[in-house]
């Protein structure tokens, strides 16, 4: 059996008193993309966090190649090759477009590669090139969200963590991000450990995905089965299971499977 | 055939007992509900207006004596209104478990004939209204809760305000009529319909009358132990028979306070909550008290197990001496305070059961050793046994410990045994037959007395012991009777197991079927870094599969040779009280679990 890039054993994180993970494990493979699914405040963000060691988990292992890392430093963390973006976008609003994309590549010395990879980037997301001189705080949202992930991949990560890329993004945004996002993923043989709220989107671009509710795990397969699992399709892709009233119920019991 | 009047303060029916105490009970809080999170009284003035209301709405809508009203709901305030109120008109009261699916929902409207509905919310609406077309008998249904139908338009549904509103007005024009009606009922009345599980086949209407309901209120309070004082919490679903009688007939008759629990899945917290005086809980619930205490053990301090263990073994001490019937003596006594002062007392707290001074189990056999737990924590469970057909029939006594046994008759009943081993039993309230099933009820009721389909024991002193359900015995390859819901329960004793189900009719050796326990298994994976996702993927690991193989192989000990279960399997789908796997009270159905997982148990007998 191969290892995964990433794996997640066990985990239970705290805020304080409150348990916000309660025993969650899963497993990222070379090259994938995987998805984690899950209504706000089921605790994906607080996964990401553990991931990277931005939170320490109170039990559990998070192993990168199968070697421990949690409760590491963020930063020695993103030096083993994790690159992290957050949720809402966080670019350094007073840097450049550049400076922004340079800071990614903070912890790198191999100069040429880094010029050829701001290359890519720019490639990758043609408007961030005529807007290279700006300063990031007046950029677009769909252009800020660009940005962070162009900076996250200026790491040359082996695993990039993306915390809800859709957020606050128009629908034609978020196809045109995804589709960008897929492209990374398979020309650039980039894995990608996907948080989101918008499940159609993000189980199509990934390969196998999960579900959190209040902190566990409730479902995990191929994204294809998940799609269409009938919980999954009443609960996170909205579809209008009509019955007899002609309207839909607004009192549901889950069974995840 | 019975024909003795049973009657309280002189009342032979429900509706005139009703009325009576409720006008004395007055302002006293006859229930309490959580709206919005804040727990709400209802007095026994309420649960007067609005049983009147309903009962005037539903004359006023042409309801006969005898015609049905089915309830279909779990739990709540409108549900206990509605069955009064139908009653005090001459109706006939059908609960319907909320967990029915509309096949079965549909089934139960239809034999009944039932004019009259009530259904909880827009999701048991549902049911109605995709067979609304195949009941033409229904002439009205009335929901309790209208959230999510508003603008909803059927001219058979209303909200349940619309017949308050009717009534009211109906009652102040037709005042007396109420009086009349419950005067001229009689003992013989029809009362309520209780469709009976059935594992087999579809659920048959059992047909309870007037007497029927007042034989098991009048066994309180000196044989079911609740009275005027005592707090008590409603989370089994009110169309079983068991919860009907605890938290509907006998707090009408002599006065508890009924709490609801919010729902299935809250009933640990509401326990907490309220805190009852008397608990009436089936084994399962039982069983989760025990591995919650168990569980919280294994991760306290070093210090606070040492306690545990020696208060333990102090409340062992006691309650072996109160079971072989020694008197105390004061160092016992004194020992078991402290005990109960330092360590119990603290346990019960967090349970819910610190004030729980009577309690009963029923509806299923429970392990014995389970039982002495429980008193050594000085809690005493009464044992009772009855089913649906005869109410219940028996109950340990108080300070006489026979564990395993069910207890003796009461008065007005009668056991015996059969020549197949059989238990016939019968009451002065039993059931007057199955609703449309003449050779069903012939089958049932032979001479007078009912055949109830347990296989037991009666000792010398009179004691009733159950061994299992008849249909249930196993006789193996090897021409060996086995009853398996010995070991079954033995198996459900470990914290790890949920429920057991025991193969092995006509086959060569026994094989079993394990539904785990979420919750504990759950926690065991956490604590020993046993990777997992979901339900199904938890049950898949070696490390689940060896624990339960563990706790197998630790009750094999206690049995002989062919007796030993040699394989088992996990179910790994998580049931919930809508698969029809389980029963309302969530027990697995034997006989739908081994056709629905024939594969898995054929897998265990392919060498």
């Amino acid at each position: 059996m191969t290892v995964p890039l990433l794996e997640m054993r066990n985990i239970e994180t705290y805020y304080g008193p409150i348990m916000a993970i309660r025993g969650v494990s899963l497993a990222v493979d070379e090259g994938e993309i995987v998805a984690v699914l899950g209504a706000n405040g089921a605790g994906k963000t607080t996964l990401l966090k553990t991931a990277t060691g931005a939170l320490d988990s109170n039990k559990g292992q998070v192993l990168l190649d199968g070697r421990e890392i949690q409760c590491r430093d963020p930063d020695w963390v993103a030096r083993q090759g994790i690159a992290h973006v957050p949720e809402g976008r966080e670019v350094f609003p007073f840097l450049t477009v550049a400076e922004n994309l340079a800071m990614g590549a903070y912890n790198r010395r191999d100069k040429a590669a880094v010029k050829s990879d701001l290359e890519t980037v720019y490639d990758y997301f043609p408007a961030l090139r005529n807007l290279r001189e700006k300063m990031a705080a007046y950029l677009s949202g769909g252009q800020q969200q660009m940005l962070a992930i162009g900076r996250g991949f200026m790491a040359r990560p082996r695993l990039l963590l993306l915390d809800e890329p859709s957020l606050g993004l128009s629908p034609v945004l978020v196809q045109e991000i995804f589709a960008i996002v897929t492209r990374l993923n398979k020309e650039q043989g980039l894995t990608i450990l996907l948080v989101e709220q918008n499940a159609r989107v993000a189980l199509t671009v990934s390969q196998r995905g999960y579900v959190m509710e209040v902190g566990g795990m409730v479902m995990d397969g191929p994204s294809d089965k998940l799609l269409d699992s009938e919980d999954i399709k009443e609960f996170y892709l909205g579809k209008k299971d009509e019955g007899v009233r002609g309207r839909r119920r607004w009192k549901k019991r889950k069974t995840w499977r | 055939m019975p024909d003795k009047t049973i009657a309280i303060d002189g009342c032979d029916t429900l509706p005139k007992l009703f009325l009576r105490k409720s006008a004395e009970r007055g302002d006293r809080i006859a229930m309490r509900e959580k709206d919005f999170g804040i727990w709400q009284s209802y007095s026994w003035d309420d649960y007067r207006e609005r049983a009147l209301e309903i009962a005037h709405g539903l004359l006023s809508l042409g309801l006969q004596r005898g015609d049905v009203v089915s309830i279909q709901s779990e739990d709540c305030r409108e549900w206990l209104w509605a069955d009064v109120g139908a009653m005090l008109a001459g109706g006939v009261v059908n609960g319907i478990y909320p967990t029915y699916q509309t096949r079965q929902v549909e089934h139960a409207l239809s034999d009944s004939s039932c004019r009259f509905l009530f259904v909880e919310d827009e999701e048991q609406l549902d049911k109605y209204l995709e067979i609304a077309t195949a009941l033409p008998n229904i002439e009205k249904v009335y929901v309790f809760d209208w959230r999510g139908l508003r603008g909803f338009e059927h001219d058979k549904v209303a909200p349940i305000e619309r017949l308050y509103e009717i009534g009211d007005r109906f009652g102040r024009d037709n005042s007396g009529l109420i009086g009349k009606i419950v005067a001229d009922g009689s003992g013989d009345d029809l009362a309520a319909l209780v469709y009976t599980s059935g594992t087999t086949g579809l659920p048959k209407g059992a047909m309870l009358s007037q007497r029927y309901i007042l034989f098991q209120m009048q066994l309180a309070p000196d044989y079911l132990r609740q009275s005027a004082d005592d707090e008590l919490l409603t989370y089994l679903p009110l169309c079983h028979i068991a919860e009907r009688i605890f938290s509907g007939w006998l707090p009408l008759a002599h006065g508890a306070t009924i709490n609801f629990a919010e729902s299935p899945e809250t009933v640990m917290q509401n326990l907490q909550e309220v805190s009852p005086t008397y608990i009436f809980a089936v084994p399962r619930v039982w069983e989760k008290f025990y591995s919650r205490v168990t569980t919280a053990m294994s991760e306290a301090t070093w210090l606070g197990r040492k306690a545990y263990e020696l208060a333990l073994a102090i409340g062992r001490r006691r309650a072996g001496k109160l079971e072989r019937q020694v008197s105390l003596t004061v160092i016992d006594r004194l020992l078991f305070a402290i005990a109960d002062r330092a360590v119990f007392r603290n346990i019960k707290r967090v349970l819910g059961l610190d004030r729980a001074e009577k309690a009963a189990t029923a509806a299923a056999p429970i392990s014995p050793d389970l039982l002495r737990w429980f008193l050594a924590m000085g809690i005493e469970i009464d044992e009772l046994w009855g089913q649906t057909e005869i109410g219940i029939v028996t109950s340990t006594q108080q300070e006489v410990f026979r564990f395993g046994k069910v207890g003796l008759p009461f008065p007005g009943t009668d056991v015996r045994i059969d020549d197949n081993g059989e238990i016939v039993a019968r009451s002065d309230g039993q059931f007057d037959g199955y609703l449309n099933l003449r050779d069903k009820t012939a089958e049932t009721i032979v001479g007078g007395w009912i055949r109830t389909g347990d296989v037991g024991e009666i000792d010398e002193e009179g004691y009733l012991s159950i061994t299992d359900r008849l249909k249930d015995i196993i006789i193996t390859a090897g021409g060996k009777n086995i009853t398996p819901s010995v070991m079954e329960n033995e198996l459900k004793f470990s914290p790890y197991i949920s429920d057991a189900v025991i193969i092995g009719d006509r086959r060569k050796y026994l094989s079993c079927l394990i539904m785990i326990d979420q919750e504990n298994v759950e926690h065991f994976a956490q604590t020993h870094s046993v990777p997992f996702t979901d339900y199904r993927s938890l049950c898949a690991r070696p490390e689940i599969v060896e624990l339960i193989n563990k706790e197998v192989t630790r009750v094999n000990q206690g049995f002989s040779g062919v007796e030993q279960v040699k394989k088992f399997r996990l179910i790994d789908v998580l049931l919930t009280a809508e698969d029809e796997e389980l029963t309302p009270t969530m027990k697995l159905k034997r006989s739908f679990v081994s056709e629905k997982y024939g594969e898995l148990i054929e897998a265990m007998y392919a060498s």
